[in-house]
């Protein structure tokens, strides 16, 4: 464990290290969401907005789960304990969502959704 | 026998039992956030462009907050590792520095909740949003809670079976008008009832006077039934009392809690009556925005929101800008290669814009003299501040008559979908960091005694505790793009 | 040989002396023993599972006479706010019993009794722990419990009643419900709401405990593949709680905010409440709910059934006197089970307009969920082949369980295809499959779990004279109640009917008679069909509700066993009454706090019985050489065991 009293410098160092990476990363995600240069495509949010946002704050998550919740130093069972979570996480996340858009029926909600209206001139 | 594994890991699993349960722990959290997350993106994906509002929806729903959400990930993470070092400050057996990094993570807790309540109230008090019968949207502030229905009542009539008259809420203990009952079970009639808590253990008293008879009423009842009348008289008890007052009283009807009322009458969702004359019901509202995200772009210059309006200015300006920026937009994609997608032609960019109505006396009369002024409104201006300060000159407040207002709310969770969960997320992170603080905070005042003790046992307690405080950072570093950034 | 083994009495009182300086409040109140916890559990689930079976008989009562007055109850007082004038149960107050019987038979009655009390009772004592990992969080899970029990019960005297909107609370319903009255927060709706994230908390506690309980504290030798099956099972449910608990969680506080606060979470766009226009915002999707409703519910009820199993797979490898068939098999197959409980759930939301390449996705998974479930029975089945079984009561109990779950897992696949779900779904056909899993089976292995370990908690045996006539009526009478559930529902009979079916009769009267209708083909089927048809399914309404009386008379028997039993019951002269294997009989009897007298340790599996060439039928994990014990027999007396001790 990183807690031996001779690495323990070198453990405050990489805390540190740690530390300025995630301000670093902040300063990113918020240069993403606000900074024209960054902003794909037309203005306002869009779905490379979305990957480039989650991207970074996965990063940054697992550095602090990684470093700062000592997960780099763990035996396995944590680990399979968290595949599970994740998986089930997923599993909420991404069934659901099927669920509701189901590839099946779209082509049915496609013939239903009126688009007329917005191929309309403003005015 | 004492409980194994307090203090030293197991070998075969690498962990004493604090860790472990709070990896547990942490696992049924990434659930309970996982849940919320699918439901953010759940609603988020189910929004139906032109019905349901808009994602994100409202005036500066992000922009004004975003640096109030950056600083407070500073300070998370900021807090966050303090916790690692307050840590290690322990392994090297450094009471001192300890408690040091202790209490700055506490302090980084304590600013983070006041950076938050700061938004919070922002949103709850000085953004107010209200959508007309044809879901065309004004935002701005709703002046001296207009939106309640001020009335003058002299009588209340309700049901002794009941739960206690909502109405009462609308009384302030000074307010509560002296009552006098008129009508109702002749052991009431004359009681006269002068305070709210006697009010209440009135209103016990009758509730269980009229359950009495009812009982009597229908052994009664069955009774004759049993003896094989054919055509029993049938049950009548009646609960309804009417209680006058002396001198007339002010209510202030909540329009959550009535289902209607006209000039003469408020209408509770408890069945209470209130009669007596309405003094006015109108909402008096300082427009900042128009939002006509939800109206057919066709059918928008005939918005009732202008005839609400009513500054000629303002709808022309409105329209300015739309033409403006939709010019843009095709300059844009005609640069680009392409035509504009409709998700643009519907969505905020076009379609809200600010407006600004002039006060009384800068109003229509005047209007091609102040025209300059009301052009100079633009958002941008107002971007940074997040309040309305952006306008020029004094804004008029105008009257909604309350039979065109769909739905009005301030930009709390009861607004939208957006609102809803971005309120109820960032609450229950809250509460964690008010928890994960005050356990930590605990570690440090009272961790000396355990300290000289068993100074590796705390520094494990501190351990599990940085593992909540890191959880809950982390959950926030995803909070933070999804609520005010995406 | 262990010291443990055959521990005296004396010892077990002159350990008891250690702890006589906490006060009473101390051990039997705020307790953290987790022995003192699981009969505190036990205690508080089977009053609620006795409150909730009133509730069912009153419904019982509405269905089976609607047009006659409830006997008894009509002059009680809180009943006159809820009846109607002739002494009928009302509408509401059907719903609400219905509501209330469900929730507190599945969250306050089986699920605390079955993982609270049985599985802080046994577990820690089989993998030779001397207490759960957290004691005081165990209390603290206990006491959440409690009081989310009694808020429960607590919101059937508020003005509005108790919940009324199912044990699934669906929005919009249940946001909807109760909103005339002058608090919001007062209402049962809103309570039941507040109740179950306390009670979801306490579980959440509870399931960290056990987990990690079992994955820490198992004693020396203990190794994963000699843990008891039942420890197993609970490890397994406690991820189930652990993990699919939250979802619900999360689906609470949002159905609590729409309430309270008026959010829109499950408010769609448009709704209108009774001609209304409903004030909120909308955009929400009341779908959310269901999917995070069944997130839980599901994985809930193997929350339900995985105890079940796992008394009845102590139970039987003990009387059978022969090894559990099929340990590593069941092992993993409860795994399995655990892993699939969390991809079935929309398979209770076939009518709800899912697509067919979902509804696709949650049949297979449903489907293929059937194998380890059906792995386990008949492991306990093939576990019975060839034995020289002792039918004592709680063996009784659980062969009874093995037929009963079987017909309740039966019953279920038809609805695991949505194809047949659209005619069975919300019929009595779902009550009946379901009740059988949870009633005729969980609830009779519990029984066994009971009359099973009665003698380590107390030192004496319960009456077997009774025993016999607590089990063969609940036998007869639980088949008599839900058996006719599925003909009911087959013919279209709808759940929650309050007044017992009189639109079904309108309804179906006339669908019988059209040739070729389902119902028709389906009364071909039977020789019922006539025009008395529908009739003749609403007469079995008395059967299901007379049986439903009945049983509860026969509960009678069980009720004093259970108490009187304490007193008078046959003292057992060792510590291992049933000569089982496992290490919970090798504590003291009953178990001190800290259970075991000396460290534990396991030599060998948990089901080491009839081992060919062993001394005696059964190899306990706690004994280091079998050969020391040779003198101990089946009956020994006491002056024998007290020699073996010495020995
Ligand atoms: C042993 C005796 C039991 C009997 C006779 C019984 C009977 C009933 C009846 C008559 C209904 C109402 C059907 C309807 O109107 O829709 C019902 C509903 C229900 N029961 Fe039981 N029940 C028993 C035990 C249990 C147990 C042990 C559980 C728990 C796990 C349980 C869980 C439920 C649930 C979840 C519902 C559905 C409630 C709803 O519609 O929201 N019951 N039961
Ligand atoms: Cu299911």
């Amino acid at each position: 464990m990183a807690d031996a009293s001779h690495d323990l410098s070198k453990t405050k160092k990489s805390y540190a290290a740690v530390g300025i990476a995630l301000l670093v990363f902040t300063v990113v995600t918020v240069t993403i969401g606000l900074a024209p240069i960054f902003d794909m495509g037309p203005p306002g949010p869009d779905a490379m907005d979305f990957v480039l946002g989650l991207s970074v704050a996965a990063v940054k998550a697992s550095l602090v789960a990684l470093i700062f919740m000592h997960l780099n130093h763990e035996k396995g069972l944590i680990y399979k304990i968290l595949l599970f979570t994740f998986l089930f996480f997923l599993g909420l996340m991404i069934l659901t969502i099927f669920a509701d858009t189901d590839p099946i029926l779209e082509q049915f909600e496609t013939l239903k959704t009126t688009r007329g209206w917005l191929m309309d001139k403003p005015r | 026998m004492e409980i194994p594994y307090e203090v030293t890991p197991r070998r075969d699993t690498g962990l004493y039992n604090a860790k472990l349960g709070v990896w547990l722990f942490l696992a049924s959290e990434v659930m309970l956030f996982g849940g919320l997350f699918s439901a953010y993106v759940f609603l988020r994906m189910g929004v139906q462009p032109g019905v349901d509002n808009p994602w994100p929806w409202g005036v500066s729903v992000h922009k004004n907050f975003v640096w109030l959400g950056a600083i407070n990930t500073i300070v998370l993470i900021a807090s966050s590792v303090g916790v690692v070092f307050a840590w290690v400050a322990l392994k090297e057996r450094n009471w001192r520095r300890y408690q040091i990094y202790m209490y700055f993570v506490v302090a980084c807790a304590v600013i983070f909740m006041c950076i938050k309540s700061v938004e919070y109230n922002s949103k709850l008090t000085k953004h107010h949003g209200i959508k007309l019968v044809d879901n065309s949207v004004m935002e701005g502030v709703i002046k001296d809670k207009t939106d309640q229905v001020r009335f003058s009542g002299d009588k209340l009539t309700f049901s002794l079976q009941g739960a206690v008259p909502a109405v009462l809420s609308d009384f302030t203990d000074e307010s509560f008008p002296a009552f006098k009952v008129t009508e109702g079970p002749e052991e009431l009639v004359g009681n006269e009832i002068k305070s709210a808590s006697e009010f209440k253990s009135w209103f016990a008293k009758g509730r269980r006077l009229a359950f009495e008879k009812l009982t009597e009423e229908r052994k009664r009842y069955r009774g004759e039934l049993a003896s094989g009348k054919g055509n029993p008289t049938p049950v009548s008890v009646s609960s309804s009392v009417t209680l006058v007052s002396s001198a007339p009283f002010a209510v202030s009807g909540n329009p959550r809690k009535l289902i209607g009322h006209n000039e003469t009458t408020m209408n509770y969702r408890d069945a209470v009556r209130v009669e007596g004359k309405l003094v006015s019901d109108d909402v008096m509202f300082e427009v900042h925005e128009v939002d006509l995200q939800l109206v057919v772009p066709t059918k928008q210059p005939e918005s009732i929101v202008w005839s609400v309006i009513n500054d000629k200015e303002a709808k022309k300006h409105f329209f300015d800008l739309k033409e403006k920026k939709y010019n843009e937009l095709i300059a844009y994609y005609e640069k680009h290669g392409g035509v504009v997608p409709e998700a643009q032609l519907r969505g905020r960019y076009l379609n809200v814009q600010y407006v600004h109505v002039a006060a009384e006396g800068h109003g229509e009369e005047h209007g091609e003299a102040k025209h300059g002024e009301v052009h100079a409104s633009e958002p941008k201006e107002s971007a940074g501040g997040g309040e309305s300060e952006g306008h020029h000159g004094p804004s008029r407040v105008i009257q909604v008559p309350r039979d065109q207002i769909k739905f009005m709310s301030n930009h709390g969770p009861r607004y939208g979908t957006y609102y809803a969960i971005y309120f109820t997320m960032t609450a229950l992170h809250g509460l964690h960091v008010v928890g994960g603080a005050l356990v930590l905070l605990f570690f440090a005042v009272f961790g000396k005694k355990l300290y000289l003790k068993n100074p590796e046992h705390l520094a494990n307690r501190v351990e599990v505790g940085g593992l909540f405080w890191h959880f809950v950072d982390l959950i926030w570093i995803f909070l933070f793009p999804i609520m005010y950034l995406l | 040989m262990s010291a443990a083994t055959a521990h005296e009495h004396s010892e077990a009182h002159g350990h008891d002396h250690h702890e006589h300086h906490d006060p009473f409040w101390k051990k039997y109140i705020f307790s953290t023993d987790h022995k003192v916890i699981g009969i505190q559990y036990g205690f508080t689930a089977l009053l609620f599972l006795a409150f909730g079976f009133f509730l069912m008989m009153v419904m019982r009562w509405s269905i089976a006479y609607p047009d006659r007055a409830v006997p008894l109850l009509a002059d009680w007082p809180w009943f006159q706010a809820w009846l109607d004038d002739e002494g009928k149960v009302t509408g509401d107050l059907y719903n609400m019993f219905g509501a209330m019987h469900g929730t507190i038979m599945v969250f306050l009655g089986i699920v605390p009794l079955a993982f609270g009390a049985f599985g802080n009772y046994v577990t820690p004592l089989q993998i030779g722990a001397p207490d759960m990992a957290f004691p005081r969080l165990n209390m603290a899970s206990y006491w959440l419990y409690l009081l989310g029990g009694v808020l429960m019960f607590v919101s059937f005297f508020l003005p509005s009643g108790a919940a009324k909107a199912g044990w699934t609370n669906y929005s919009p319903l249940a946001t909807t419900t109760d909103l005339h009255y002058g608090s919001l927060f007062w209402t049962g709706q809103t309570q039941w709401l507040v109740a179950m994230a306390l009670l979801i908390s306490s579980s959440l506690l509870g399931a960290v405990n056990f987990i990690c309980t079992i994955i820490n504290l198992r004693c020396k030798g203990m190794t994963w593949m000699r843990l008891p099956f039942f420890v197993w099972a609970m490890l397994v449910t406690g991820f189930l709680l652990l993990l699919a608990f939250p979802p619900l969680e999360v689906a609470a506080i949002m159905q609590l905010m729409d309430r309270l606060a008026g959010t829109s979470f499950f408010v769609p766009t448009g709704l209108n409440v009774s001609g209304m226009s409903f004030d909120a915002a909308g955009g929400g999707s009341p779908l959310l709910y269901q999917h995070l409703f069944w997130f839980l519910a599901h994985p809930e009820v193997y929350v339900l059934i995985l105890p079940a199993i796992a008394i009845v797979a102590e139970i039987i490898p003990c009387n059978t006197r022969k090894p559990l068939w099929g340990y590593k098999t069941m092992v993993y197959a409860v795994m399995v089970l655990g892993f699939l409980a969390f991809i079935v759930w929309a398979h209770h939301m076939y009518i709800t307009g899912m697509g067919p390449a979902v509804s696709t996705f949650f049949q297979t998974t449903t489907v293929l969920i059937s194998v380890p479930s059906v792995i386990l029975i008949t492991s306990l089945l093939i576990s019975m082949w060839g034995g020289s079984i002792r039918f004592n009561v709680p063996m009784l109990f659980a062969t009874a369980f093995i037929p009963m779950f079987g017909i309740g897992g039966l019953t279920g696949l038809p609805l695991a295809f949505s194809l047949p779900d659209l005619h069975l779904h919300d019929t009595y056909y779902v009550i009946g499959h379901f009740h059988y899993v949870v009633a005729p089976g969980t609830i009779f292995a519990l029984f066994a779990g009971i009359y099973h370990w009665y003698p380590k908690i107390t030192g004496r045996m319960m009456s077997s004279r009774l025993g016999h006539l607590h089990f063969w009526p609940s036998l007869l009478f639980m088949n008599g109640i839900f058996a006719p559930m599925f003909f009911q529902g087959m013919s279209g009979f709808h759940r929650r009917a309050f007044d017992g079916g009189k639109a079904y009769e309108q309804i179906s009267s006339q669908i019988f008679a059209e040739p070729n209708s389902f119902l028709a083909n389906l009364a071909e089927m039977f020789h019922v069909i006539d025009a008395d048809a529908p009739l003749r399914m609403i007469d079995l309404n008395l059967v299901t509700s007379g049986s439903a009386w009945l049983l509860a008379i026969f509960q009678v028997p069980f009720i004093v066993n259970l108490f009187i039993s304490v007193f008078v019951g046959k003292k057992i002269n060792r510590d291992n009454p049933w000569d089982a294997t496992t290490l919970e009989w090798a504590t003291p009897t009953p178990p001190p706090h800290g259970n075991f007298a000396t460290e534990p340790v396991a030599y060998r599996g948990p089901y080491e019985y009839s081992v060919p060439g062993a001394p005696r039928d059964f190899t306990p994990q706690f004994e280091t050489d079998p050969g020391l014990v040779a003198g101990a027999e089946h009956n020994s007396e006491p002056e024998e065991d007290l020699a073996v001790s010495h020995h």
